[in-house]
């Protein structure tokens, strides 16, 4: 034991002492806690994988940015203001004039219609948003001019993504392949080093045009166990941990007893990330191919319970296929949400002349204690009104495979839209055409519904695509394609010399750039 | 001697060529396809599909098969259907955080095990010695991850006496020269760094050295119980010679003979048990990188990894085998 405190006595004196080695002040250091490696800071290749997301929002500007703290509506970056056609199909923009990208080339409209016609060429997974994009045109230095072959008023959402970031021409043209690993872009930090699976380190611009950054240096730290994660913040190592994966939640007691720490803040921020439990609902045959049976399961599942039991206060109650907190929210749904009630869903049940054994399946889920968890709570709210379904967690390629084949009656499944649009959960969920792809509730063919998420997608105006999608919402819970379970709020938990720190909903993209330390 | 290393890597060209197989046919054979694990939840069909053809997925698999073999004896393991980049070239950055962790684990477990079970069997049945062998008995059985927890809580967070997790201090700028941090901190002459990737892998290393000393003692201790009771060791004790040399010199030699042959294949396990340390130590090594490989269907990483672990584990057989050459002239003898 003596032998131990005396190298750790050692170690930690070295460690101060190593000099030059280790100049970096502490003090002036953000260090954020990240559960996987970025992969790519490649704007032009991004498949919206959180991590480098996320870098890639703090090294680059977009011409638009939802605003903090409500994100619901949109402000310029590099953007200074822009205008919209009538028929929704040209947008234009006009550019913020003396912004420099961090290697000193100037930020034009020459620079932005480089990146997204580098963006069209590269990337496959934005192919649908910037497949619309018919024409981009530098009118001027400062004038843009965007003509979409399509009316898609979501575009200036997909706008504030991180595959819309503006890169530096000339340093992209350079780097080739090797923009990906040195990345140069407008934003609040300038990239300094990536380590694979280790860490990503930005340091400060302090030339940055909306002001230097309240933070020297800022490094993404690679911590794929939660646990650690959370010692790491605990002993000061990491001052800002971001929790949830993907498909994943902190455990309620985390966050309880991270609560009574004093050195440690938790914010807790709804998100528009939805879980349910669907139906596939493209089956022609069977119990489940049945409105009334379906809709009878949706008053067996004790959703308050569920929040309070599993959660403790972490997720909120979603009622329709938006959550609360969208602007397209309809507040109709609070009230045409099924409530609990098993003696209501064992008389429908009867009602619809279906025996509960007949609906006895498996009930597919993902892994991990947290699924584990709701999907034997949802069972055993089965199992009360007469229907025994059989667990079956399963790892997520597979998952996903055997739900795209539709091989599956019954299943708890998620969505988390990767940009901040109804259209994200509508179009992609809903949409009949699209019901053997990923993640969707495979609706069955309904021309009407589908030309009404169509034209609530393209309708231009707020206004109007808010009544649109307000119908849209009524007429998807009238055919019952699952029953909406929960929506996890993101938590963010830091140490409380943290400032400033603003959590973003939608997608859960967060910037440094107001961030101070003490 | 050279004939013998000559045959016997030989005779590994077929064995590597049927755990290609195997792993190339068994990744595809598991449900889930990559490009849309890839995509992550969310992606549409055209998305899906257009990476698809993309990674060259709509190809027949033994097309794939052929191509990979092709780029394989070229050293070349295909390229990261994740990040892109080639697969040999990621290994390479990853492969010296896995060494560096076994080979200190392993130092720390010879260092360790062998004069452990070597003071249990010469007290056999004292306190001493039951002490120990519940010692080791935990040693083997307590799972990795609760270790690894403990020791974290204990010396990171509560002592504060090591780092939790990672393998330097990221307040430190340092251009790594090998890859081999305790290494590279002696060679820039900073050996202040060397003591920092010290105190950096003394965790890691602790949970995987805990299992292979426990191993390694109790094997020491009844090779040595059973050397003892030998002729040579009587007629040695009859000469006349000090207990320390019969001891050291007679009984243990020969009892490290069969210790060695189960630390060679304890060492390739715990390569195995490397896979969770390093998830939960931060460690940027091998046993990580295969890990999120095969959550992310990553088939080329998940090829190339398995086919790195087996390359390991025949090297060690190998190893284990000179060694034993070395210590044991009749072995050395066939061997010619």
């Amino acid at each position: 034991m003596k032998i131990l405190k005396n190298l750790a006595i050692a170690t930690t004196a070295l460690a101060l002492l190593a000099g030059p080695a280790a100049a970096q002040s502490e003090s002036s250091t953000l260090v954020v806690a990240v559960p996987s490696d970025p992969q790519s800071l490649e704007p032009g290749t991004n498949r919206a994988w959180p991590v480098g997301s996320e870098v890639i929002l703090n090294v680059f500007d977009t011409l638009v940015a939802w605003s903090p703290p409500e994100f619901s509506s949109l402000e310029g970056r590099l953007a200074e203001s822009w205008t919209v056609s009538e028929d929704g199909k040209t947008f234009d923009f006009k550019l913020r004039e003396g912004v420099m990208f961090h290697d000193g080339t100037p930020f034009n409209a020459e620079a932005a219609k480089y990146s997204f016609e580098r963006t069209s060429e590269l990337n496959s997974y934005v192919k649908a948003t910037f497949g619309l994009i018919e024409s981009v045109e530098a009118v001027s230095d400062t004038e843009l001019r965007i003509m979409l072959s399509a009316p898609y008023p979501a575009f200036l959402s997909i706008l504030a993504q991180p595959q819309a970031a503006i890169v530096s021409p000339t340093a992209a043209e350079e780097a080739g392949e090797g923009f990906a690993s040195n990345p140069v872009g407008t934003g609040p930090f300038k990239f300094e080093s990536y380590s694979a699976d280790t860490s990503v380190v930005l340091v400060a611009n302090p030339d940055y045009f909306r002001g230097a950054p309240g933070v020297e240096r800022l490094i993404f730290r690679v911590i794929p166990d939660a646990s650690t994660r959370r010692l790491e913040l605990e002993s000061g190592g990491v001052d800002i941990v971001q929790q949830q994966g993907q498909l994943s939640s902190p455990p309620a007691q985390d966050v309880a007893e991270l609560s009574e720490n004093p050195d440690i803040t938790v914010l807790e921020v709804p998100s528009q990330i939805i879980r349910q439990f669907e139906f596939n609902n493209s089956l022609t045959d069977g119990p489940y191919a049945d409105a009334r049976v379906r809709k009878a399961l949706t008053y067996a599942i004790d959703y308050e319970g569920l929040l309070a039991g599993i959660f403790g206060g972490t997720a909120e109650r979603v009622y329709g296929p938006l959550t609360t907190n969208s602007w397209a929210f309809n507040p109709a749904m609070k009230e045409m949400a099924p409530t609990y009630d098993p003696e209501k869903a064992k008389a429908m049940l009867a009602e619809a002349g279906v025996d509960p054994s007949e609906l006895s399946t498996k009930l597919y889920s993902f892994q991990g204690q947290l699924w584990g968890a709701i999907a034997t709570f949802v069972q055993a709210n089965l199992a009360d009104i007469g229907v025994n379904v059989e667990i079956a967690q399963t790892e997520f390629p597979s998952y996903r495979a055997l739900h795209v084949a539709g091989e599956h009656q019954i299943a708890l499944d998620g969505r988390q839209p990767w940009y901040n649009d109804p259209d994200a959960h509508i179009t992609i969920g809903y949409l009949s055409s699209l019901k053997d792809s990923a993640m969707t509730f495979r609706m069955g063919e309904d021309a009407e519904l589908d030309a009404l998420i169509q034209k609530a997608q393209q309708t231009p105006g707020l206004e109007a695509r808010k009544e649109l999608y307000f119908e849209v919402q009524e007429q998807i819970m009238e055919k019952v394609p699952g029953a909406y379970l929960f929506s996890p709020k993101l938590i963010i938990f830091h140490r409380n010399n943290i400032d400033g720190l603003v959590v973003n909903s939608a997608p859960p993209l967060n910037e440094y750039w107001s961030v101070t330390k003490n | 001697m050279i004939g013998f290393v000559f045959r016997r890597l030989l005779a590994v060209i077929p064995v590597l060529l049927i755990v290609l197989v195997l792993v190339f046919s068994l990744v595809r054979v598991v449900p889930g396809d990559p490009a849309v694990t890839l995509l992550g939840p969310g992606a549409s069909d055209v998305q899906i599909a257009a990476l698809r053809e993309q990674l060259n997925l709509d190809q027949p698999i033994v097309m794939q098969f052929v191509s990979y073999l092709g780029g394989v004896l070229q050293g070349d393991l295909g390229i990261s259907l994740k990040s892109g980049q080639p697969v040999t070239l990621e290994l390479m950055k990853r492969l010296p955080a896995t060494i560096e962790l076994s080979v200190v684990a392993l130092l720390a477990a010879i260092v360790i095990g062998i004069p452990l079970g070597v003071f249990s069997a010469t007290r056999p049945d004292t306190v001493l010695d039951q002490g120990l062998r519940i010692l080791s008995l935990v040693g083997v059985s307590v799972p990795a991850f609760l270790f690894a927890l403990v020791l974290q809580l204990t010396f990171g967070l509560w002592l504060g006496w090591l780092p939790i997790s990672g393998r330097m201090s990221p307040f430190v700028s340092f251009e790594p020269i090998t890859g081999y941090y305790i290494l590279d901190g002696l060679l820039s002459g900073q050996p202040s760094l060397a003591l920092l990737a010290v105190s950096y892998v003394i965790l890691p290393a602790s949970v995987l050295t805990a299992f292979l000393a426990a191993v390694l003692s109790r094997f020491v201790r009844s090779a040595m119980l059973e050397a003892i009771e030998e002729d040579y060791v009587r007629t040695a004790r009859a000469k006349g010679l000090a207990e320390r040399a019969i001891i050291y010199g007679h009984a243990l030699r020969n009892a490290l003979l069969p210790a060695i042959t189960v630390l060679g294949l304890a060492f390739a396990e715990m390569l195995g048990g490397a896979i969770l340390t390093e998830t939960i130590f931060a460690w940027p090594g091998i046993g990580r990188y295969m890990f999120e490989a095969i959550s992310n269907r990553d088939y080329p990483v998940i090829q190339g990894t398995t086919l790195l672990f087996a390359l390991i584990f025949i090297v060690t057989a190998l190893v284990v085998d000179l060694i034993h050459g070395w210590l044991d002239p009749r072995v050395r003898k066939r061997l010619k």
